[in-house]
């Protein structure tokens, strides 16, 4: 009979990666690769592109795992992080027309994403889809545009037709707002 | 720029959205400030929550074994680089052993050894089938997952249902597109050849008199299987024929490639 496992929590997976512990960095891999892959696919819209991605991420945390600081945050948070700005930077670096049609066919996703209940985090997806639907959607939108398809203030501001000084307000409120909406909660997302 | 300037381009650093002006100089800022460098650590806090409103999805397996082997050759090629080469000395191996007993120690040490790597060797077959079965549960568990959905989906009242066939260039695939009557669609296809390198299948609204309207693009997997969920155009909503084409990566605006599946019979 074997013994039962103790689950060894993210911090501690992170300190056995930076000691080279590939069983560790293939734990985490478990625990994230739902999360990190869905954003990556949102992001570029394409299982082969995320997939590479991917890779890319948990290379990247292999060798960066000794950087993280949990004074500074949360893995999770750390994680996402990583994998968003490795995503977006590849996003960056598709042809403009790709991007377009990309962010084309994205676009009616996001304005009908639904609560759909799925096995993972379930409760936490909906605190935050929840919270995202609280926000109107002159505040919801810039948000949606930068953290999912990388765009910049002046790129927004030109997309939505809208002057600059008010995107800049609305993203910061809509921010605001949302930290607001997620509350005590939002330290629950600790993966 | 006041300290307070700065404080408020931290939120949108944290979606890393700040032009490049604000950008550069909100990050000479912040290596002069530590309560500024707090606030942004706390905004990406704030921020990564919004990764929880993309839909978890499965990567394929091999990307894990593809992740693992290239650790491991990290880990060879730092080991290699790392490695002194004993100096090797001619010498008469009797003379190092004193006694009997030692002969017996270094014996028993030796059998101790491959003892060992039989156990290592047999804990390594171990791990490599526990991932193994690991990948295959998660991707059941994906699978029912969206076949639940599509259920869900389909319990809802006034859902409306087409059924898309394959095309003579692919005979055998098939999918099914089921959409309610604010246009939130779902479809799963089956059948479809493995797309080639740089190629993706993408989804079009075909109305009569109109140009085609682009849906999302797709990849499947090795059984040809896809499930996406997608919003239909208005125009598209009563009389739109729903097919999928082959197409360049990432989508295009035009269909330019064969056209794989159909709902007009």
């Amino acid at each position: 009979m074997r013994p039962e496992q103790v689950q060894i929590t993210d911090v501690e997976l992170l300190k056995a990666i930076a000691r080279q512990d590939e069983t560790a960095l293939a734990e985490l891999y478990d625990r994230y690769r739902l999360i990190l892959f869905g954003l990556l696919v949102r992001i570029l819209n394409s299982r082969e592109e995320a997939e590479d991605v991917l890779q890319e991420v948990f290379l990247q945390v292999w060798r960066r795992a000794a950087d993280f600081d949990e004074n500074r945050g949360r893995p999770f948070t750390w994680l996402v992080t990583l994998a968003r700005s490795r995503g977006i930077d590849r996003l960056r670096n598709l042809a403009a027309r790709e991007r377009v049609a990309i962010a084309g066919s994205r676009e009616p996703a996001e304005e009908t994403s639904d609560a759909v209940a799925d096995a993972v985090r379930s409760e936490q997806r909906g605190l935050v889809t929840l919270a995202l639907e609280q926000l109107p959607d002159e505040q919801r939108r810039p948000l949606m545009l930068a953290y999912f398809d990388g765009l910049t203030q002046s790129e927004i501001a030109a997309k939505l037709n809208a002057p600059l000084g008010t995107i800049k307000t609305r993203m910061r409120s809509g921010l605001s707002k949302l930290r607001e909406l997620l509350g005590e909660q939002s330290a629950s997302f600790g993966f | 720029m006041s300290h307070d300037d700065f404080k408020q381009m931290i939120p949108v650093r944290a979606l890393s959205a700040l032009d490049a002006d604000d950008d550069r100089s909100l990050t000479e800022h912040l290596s002069s400030c530590a309560e500024c460098r707090r606030d942004l650590d706390e905004w990406q806090e704030t921020a990564a929550g919004l990764s929880l409103s993309a839909n978890p999805m499965e990567p394929s397996p091999g990307v894990r074994d593809q992740i693992l082997r290239r650790v491991r050759e990290t880990k060879t090629d730092v080991t290699t680089a790392n490695v002194l080469p004993f100096a090797q000395t001619k010498r008469n191996v009797w003379s190092s052993f004193g006694s009997l007993g030692a002969i017996a120690a270094a014996i028993l040490f030796v059998g101790l050894l491959v003892y060992l790597v039989l156990l290592w060797k047999e804990n390594q077959a171990i791990r490599t089938e526990l991932s193994s079965l690991r990948a295959q549960v998660q991707k059941s568990q994906t699978e029912l997952e969206e076949k639940n959905r599509m259920v869900r989906m389909l319990e809802q009242p006034g859902m409306k249902f087409m059924e898309l066939k394959g095309m003579p260039i692919a005979p055998q695939a098939i999918a099914k597109f089921a959409y309610d009557s604010s246009g939130h669609a779902m479809i799963m296809t089956k059948g479809l050849p493995a797309a080639p390198v740089g190629k993706q299948y993408q989804l079009w609204f075909i109305v009569p008199g109109k140009a085609p309207m682009p849906g999302k693009s797709f990849s499947t997997d090795n059984e040809g299987k896809a499930v996406m969920e997608e919003q239909m155009p208005a125009e598209a909503m009563n009389s739109a024929v729903i097919a999928i084409t082959l197409e360049k990566q990432g989508g295009v605006t035009k269909p330019e490639g064969a056209m794989y599946l159909s709902s007009r019979s």
